[in-house]
């Protein structure tokens, strides 16, 4: 037979079951549960037909081209971010993503926006290259224009014998303003675009 | 000729003035900035500071965010003009930023007082609650067991065998 003290047992232990259920919403408020949810912040570029395909890759002067940049804040709380635009003549002055190092590149066109958690912010860019001179095994690009913005940048490239072209590239830094320091600090993210300007002198 | 020259040299001098009297300062992105563009930017950083407690204190500050992003759009154009050498349309749209976070540190902190009221209002409701269901959850199991054992005890002396004398 049941003794009394096992079913006193059960019951005290049911009990406090259920007086820890009553009391959740008051321990809820007290003993902090923490959200295991890793916090990372996106940064993605699409083709002009707002797909990942269909980026522009041989390129010419006077010609306008488009993508999107975008970024996505899941770092628990809002952000204000900055997108900058850079341009350069190949891989040797991208970021280090590494070591965390941004391009050394002056950026060129930027964004600056506050995105709240959880949500997106996306943008139109439009692109184009003005006064590109070949000249026997370089090619140089006078200006680029991002947006509608025109801007001097003098940038040259040495004729890739091995991809026979070329070749620069666009792309676009995501940076994260510190509020404890009171500073953007590159958020080690880039997104290019490798870029073909063959055409643009006629080869 | 002579003129010619003075006009030279009092332009060559007003010029000089100009870029000595505009100050310029080190902005937050590295960019040397003229003293408009970087009160834009600290208005902008204060008015985010404030959103952000607001939003530590629970406030939906969607709407503050988007007005930050306003100005955002502009700091940035005004930086892009500071880079091409055009520190007029610089001043100018830095002026547009400073205009277009007007007000969000003092919304922010009525969202934030508001927002705070709320959670204690929270608070007291939920830990008064649960301090009334724990007490009614006690008291009751408290009866109930007292019920139980008294029809347990009842049940167990019902099946105690009866003693006999041993007369048969």
């Amino acid at each position: 037979m049941v003794k009394l003290e096992e079913i006193h047992t059960l019951f005290m232990v049911a009990t406090l079951v259920v007086v820890l259920v009553v009391a959740s919403p008051a321990l809820g408020v007290i003993v902090p549960f923490g959200g295991g949810s890793e916090r990372f912040s996106e940064l993605w570029l699409l083709g002009p037909g707002h797909m990942a395909e269909g980026y522009p890759f041989d390129v010419g002067v006077g010609e306008e081209y488009s993508v999107f940049v975008g970024v996505g804040n899941h770092m628990g709380g809002s952000e204000y971010y900055r997108v900058c635009v850079k341009f350069g003549n190949g891989t040797e002055y991208l970021p280090d993503i590494d070591g965390g190092v941004p391009s050394v590149l002056s950026p060129l066109y930027e964004w600056q926006f506050f995105v709240g958690d959880g949500e997106a912010w996306e943008s139109a860019v439009t692109f184009g290259f003005e006064d590109v001179v070949g000249n026997g095994d370089f090619l140089v690009v006078g200006d680029v224009t991002v947006n509608g913005v025109r801007f001097p940048v003098d940038v040259s490239a040495v004729w890739d014998s091995e991809d026979s072209g070329y070749f620069f590239v666009l792309f676009f830094e995501l940076w994260r303003y510190d509020v404890e320091y009171d500073l953007f600090r590159f958020d080690n993210r880039f997104v290019g675009l490798w870029l073909n300007m063959t055409a643009s002198v006629g080869l | 000729m002579g003129s010619c020259l003075k006009f030279l040299v009092v332009s060559v001098f007003l010029f000089s003035l100009v870029s000595v009297s505009v100050p310029w300062v080190s902005a937050t992105n590295g960019d040397v900035v003229s003293l408009e563009v970087a009160e834009a930017e600290e208005a902008l950083v204060l008015a985010y500071d404030a959103v952000l407690e607001a939003e530590e204190a629970g406030a939906n500050v969607s709407g503050l965010l988007d007005r930050l992003s306003v100005g955002g759009e502009y700091l940035a154009e005004a930086y892009v003009y500071v880079r091409l050498g055009d520190s007029e349309s610089a001043g100018r749209l830095a002026g547009f930023c400073v205009e277009a976070v007007d007000g969000v540190e003092g919304e922010a902190a009525l969202l934030r007082e508001e927002a705070a009221r709320l959670e204690r209002a929270d608070l007291l409701a939920s830990v008064f609650g649960s301090a009334v269901g724990v007490v009614i959850v006690v008291v009751s199991g408290f009866v109930l067991w007292e019920l139980f054992k008294r029809r347990f005890n009842e049940k167990v002396l019902k099946l105690k065998p009866e003693v006999s004398d041993g007369e048969a």
